[in-house]
């Protein structure tokens, strides 16, 4: 039931929404029933070819579905499609990134089609590219196929309804006949276009981020209140419309990691490419929207700046407020520069969006690819400490940078001092770097349909994976940085400072996970101020390990005609899950513990609240970071509560600007309410938390999951 | 030649520094807790505020066993007897040996003398975030006045280093003093505890005319005020207070807000842990028709705002 004080949406709209929130539709959705005909098959066709016949199947028969008083129709109703597959075909489906909608909703998929053809007719393309350019017409052609069944099901509708249902439909009907075919007019026209571009790509398993949505549908918007159009009431309706279709895949019945969230990220505000903010009515009603109905389906991240209005700090920190984490902030300050100095044009940085998580890229013109590996496994290895476990991908090529490689025994005694063994980490890095910035990304794997919507692959005559886009970007990206930095931040005062222990006698200790040494580990915990406490000491040290994995990396803007952009992450990384092999650290962590999300701090070692934590995260140089990272901040309600708690998010947002960082997300959560419902899941089964960029309902997860979230959370209060 | 010999710097006893505290006055601010009261409130939350000096918390629920404190107490005042700690309080010099002897913090020292410049730097490091809310220093103890020299150096310096600063007092000390306080302190978060005088007494173990005249003169005097009331179950949350705390808002020209602080038992279990007994009549979260009752009482009697803390 809409709750009284911010009831601005039609009951109806609410009952679609709890239908929509209730999974009924996502556990309704089949697995696909047909395939391409043996007799095509049997003529061997190219993959991309293959591909295109696949989509040409599902735009013609996958199941259509149109529910009562919906205004937008399109649906993604393939079970494939949820689980990050081409249906009907044996291939893979792609996701980690943000398509050209913007460039689709100006030209049209007509503009498209009328690009392919220009670019066959000039000639030059080798046979790849035909093959190519080939598919992605098919594409094309099945995407109207599958809107023309719409319209068909939706021109029946009207003649089979009477009164207010007619009405209803015929308007349905009227904002869909043109669209995406042809750039739409209206806002109405709009919401239904983007949605269309978006879901078709869903239906066949792409799993793409929305991007900037209030730059893309605001101009419509303002021009049809100016023109009388439409009202404000119900410009609203039709975007709460969106966002509940946006659920179209919950389940509540997940696997993995249980993120149902699918990578669909949206922007709010910022600058256009001319520097102009983007801030408009679109920006305000989608906050509306999720403030009533709290969908956190779409993880939304607001790009804000020193001159971001007040009022707009005071909504999204009101949102922030109602738990869930759904909405997180970008700085414009630190990015836009640091996008300029990595080598993009100025337009294009000030048209910054993410893959869909966090990691920062420029909308519809990149392939983007991240590298992630472990700093502490690195660590291990100068220690010469390993786990009795293997690492879990070792079989994997792209997957070594988990491996943790033996070193000699008995070769501890050679660090003279600290900065004999911090050099010997160094090398490893160096090592790991240069290891990544040496991959070739490239992929033959057949993406047609993505590549549509990628600028660069119908000129290049090559696809999204195969160095079409005008970006291919692929970024290594460091975990466990904190504490890497916590760990050599022990082994200094411990081991050469207070000379209390030996090297040799740590790397035992670790070894065996801290048997017998209960006393030693506790008051390691106790006596020392860690990353995340605003102490200068540990900040010291973070930068120094910061410094030198960003300069590594910076090193090298582009190999192999790839761009190689620094970032930092671990998405679920910090838990042991994915790496086994992992042993206790010496910051006092025992082997499998909870680690440092992102680059947060490592859970309960931060004991001097937010506003210590965003210093110590801030200490460092992001402008080496083009790619990004996240700052997880978990608050307690009852310590933003009242006017001056809104005061006081406004105000920690503004100072994260203000000290430049990259993108930092509250999350206003009890970690009461997150046990009771790890114990009680169907009690609540809308209850949303963030993870790693994007947010996720809480009782989707998998429990080392929930754990990790619970950790984060407890320690931060 | 003689060389000048520098003053002795002004020292004082602080027992915590909590950044992040927003219910201390306005936006984001650190709050300075100052050791030392004159009061004996019976519900007071802050027991280890009390006594100036050190004091040595025991928490046994943290206490592993690992006996390092019986070794490192010169006094033996700590001993482990049937399986039971106890810590023999008579004998305590208060050296703190023992909680430097511990490695989970069951022991804890609590107070530490600290220059002024010590504390404005730690304040300083959120600099940045008072600018961006709007936020402070908060001096708030104990009671900052008892260690008056303290206090005004400590608001002097946080004054020219451009924060904006707010005293919280309970109002009993000399007027002469609050006149020094005046030109420093950007709001008093001035305490209100009970208004008839002989509770007043019992409860606090002060009479109320010193703490009334001195709130009346920094009105007179154009102070920016806010009214801190704390509300406890079994003492002052009657009617007849809050009609008195909306009349005292009434009659006064600079109250900018009135604080309700409806009492929280936690004040009890740091008593066990200092040695020190509670004297609360009854132990208990009041529930939340109660509070609203009461927030809806004052607000109902006044043009001044009411907010709950």
């Amino acid at each position: 039931m809409p709750d009284k004080k911010t009831a601005r949406l039609s009951l109806a709209t609410h009952e679609l929404a709890d239908h929509y929130l209730s999974g009924r539709i996502g556990r309704a959705i089949q697995p696909v029933a047909f395939t391409p005909a043996p007799e095509f098959l049997a003529q061997a066709p190219t993959p991309n070819r293959h591909y295109a016949e696949a989509v040409r199947l599902i735009a013609a028969q996958a199941p259509l579905r149109i529910l009562p008083g919906e205004r937008l129709v399109g649906a993604a109703t393939l079970k494939e499609a949820m689980q990050h597959r081409m249906p009907a075909t044996p291939f893979g489906s792609l996701s980690h990134s943000t398509l050209g909608f913007e460039k689709a909703m100006q030209v049209g998929y007509r503009g498209i089609r009328a690009e392919i053809e220009a670019r066959m007719r000039r000639g030059g393309l080798d046979e790849e590219g035909e093959d190519l350019l080939r598919a992605m017409r098919v594409c094309l052609e099945a995407a109207a196929v599958w809107q023309a069944r719409y319209v068909a099901a939706v021109e029946q509708l009207v003649s089979d309804s009477a009164g207010e249902d007619k009405r209803h439909y015929a308007g349905v009907l009227a904002a869909l006949r043109r669209v995406p075919e042809n750039p739409p007019e209206t806002f109405r026209e709009a919401v239904q276009a983007l949605w269309l571009l978006w879901d078709f790509q869903r239906l066949c398993g792409n799993w793409s981020g929305l991007g900037r949505i209030d730059k893309m549908l605001g101009p419509f918007l303002r021009r049809d209140l100016e023109a009388g159009l439409i009202s404000i009431d119900e410009a609203r309706e039709l975007l709460a419309h969106f966002w509940i279709k946006g659920c179209e895949w919950i389940t509540a019945q997940d696997r993995g990691s249980g993120d149902a969230q699918f990578y669909q990220n949206i922007i709010l505000a910022g600058v256009d490419e001319a520097g102009v903010p983007v801030l408009n009515e679109v920006t305000g009603l989608v906050l509306d929207v999720v403030e009533e109905l709290h969908i956190s389906d779409f993880p939304i991240a607001v790009r804000i700046a020193a001159d971001t209005p007040e009022w707009l700090l005071h909504r999204i920190a009101t949102l922030q407020r109602l738990g869930g984490g759904i909405v997180a902030v970008y700085n414009d300050d630190r990015i836009i520069p640091s996008l300029v100095r990595f080598g993009y044009p100025l337009e294009e940085a000030r048209n910054y969006a993410n893959d869909g998580c966090w990691e920062i890229l420029i909308p519809g013109k990149t392939r983007f690819g991240y590298q992630p590996f472990d700093a502490l496994l690195l660590l291990q290895e100068t220690l010469g400490v390993s786990a009795a476990e293997a690492s879990p991908r070792q079989n994997k090529a792209e997957c070594t940078e988990w491996i943790a490689r033996p070193r000699g025994a008995g070769t501890l005694e050679c660090f003279a001092d600290f900065e004999a063994l911090y050099a010997d980490f160094k090398s490893r890095l160096a090592r790991e770097v240069n290891r990544l910035l040496d991959e070739r990304p490239f992929d033959k794997a057949p993406c047609p349909l993505f590549s549509l919507l990628v600028d660069g692959c119908v000129e290049r005559g090559r696809s999204y994976l195969d160095g079409g886009p005008c970006y291919t970007v692929r970024s290594p990206h460091a975990g466990g940085l904190p504490d890497v930095a916590n760990s050599l931040l022990v082994i200094r005062r411990l081991v050469y400072e207070e000379k209390s222990l030996t090297l040799s006698r740590l790397a035992e200790v670790l070894s065996s996970d801290w048997e017998g040494q209960e006393l030693l580990r506790r008051r390691i915990q106790a006596d020392f101020d860690f990353y995340g406490n605003d102490n200068a000491e540990a900040d010291a040290l973070l930068q120094r390990v910061f410094n030198d994995f960003t300069d590594l990396v910076g090193a090298t803007r582009e190999r192999h005609g790839v761009l190689r952009p620094a970032g930092i992450s671990t998405f679920g990384r910090e838990g042991s899950g994915f790496l086994p092999h992992r042993t206790a650290t010496a910051s006092g962590r025992k082997k499998g513990a909870i680690l440092a999300p992102n680059f947060s701090p490592s859970p309960g070692t931060d004991q001097r609240g937010p506003t210590a934590v965003i210093k110590s995260h801030c200490s460092v140089d992001f402008s080496k970071l083009p790619c990004g990272t996240a700052l997880d901040l978990k608050i307690l309600p009852a310590s933003v509560r009242g006017e001056t708690g809104l005061q006081a998010l406004a105000g920690l947002m503004r100072a994260f600007v203000r000290l430049g960082g990259i993108f930092m997300q509250i999350d206003v959560v009890d970690g009461a309410l997150l046990r009771a419902a790890q114990e009680h899941p169907e009690l609540y089964p809308n209850l949303s938390v963030r993870v790693s960029g994007w947010s996720a309902r809480f009782a989707t997860l998998a429990r080392d999951w929930q754990d990790m979230v619970i950790a984060r959370t407890e320690q931060t209060l | 030649m003689t060389r000048g010999v520098e003053p002795p710097p002004v020292t004082g006893w602080v027992y915590d520094i909590q950044r992040f505290s927003i219910h201390d006055g306005p936006g984001i601010r650190t709050t300075v807790f100052l050791k030392g009261c004159p009061l004996r409130c019976a519900w007071c939350h802050n027991p280890e505020s009390q006594d100036c000096g050190v004091e040595i918390a025991m928490n046994p629920g943290l206490c592993i066993g690992c006996g390092r404190c019986l070794a490192a107490c010169p006094r033996q005042c700590q001993a482990m007897e049937a399986g039971r700690r106890l810590f023999r309080r008579e004998g305590c010099l208060r050296c703190g040996a023992c909680a430097a002897s511990c490695p989970v913090r069951a022991l804890e020292v609590i107070g530490k003398d600290r220059t002024v410049e010590s504390v404005l730097q730690e304040v300083l490091q959120d600099k940045p975030f008072y600018e961006t809310s709007g936020g402070g220093m908060t001096l708030s103890g104990g009671e900052p006045m008892a260690q008056f020299a303290f206090t005004l150096a400590l608001a002097r310096a946080a004054k020219e280093a451009g924060l904006h600063v707010c005293l919280e007092t309970c109002g009993f000390a000399a007027w002469e003093q609050y006149e020094q306080m005046l030109e420093v302190t950007d709001v008093f978060l001035y305490d209100y505890k009970e208004s008839d005088p002989v509770r007043h007494r019992e409860f606090t173990g002060v009479p109320p005319d010193a703490i009334l005249d001195n709130l009346r003169r920094l009105d007179e005097r154009g102070a920016a005020l806010v009214l801190r009331c704390p509300l406890v179950p079994g003492y002052n949350a009657r009617d007849g207070h809050l009609r008195a705390i909306a009349d005292l808002a009434n009659g006064l020209r600079h109250v900018q807000e009135v604080n309700l602080m409806p009492y929280h038992p936690l004040g009890e279990a740091k008593c066990d842990r200092l040695g020190k007994e509670s004297r609360l009549r009854e132990s208990r979260f009041p529930d939340e028709s109660e509070v609203s009752r009461w927030l809806e009482t004052v607000a109902a009697q006044t043009r001044v705002p009411v907010k709950r803390i």
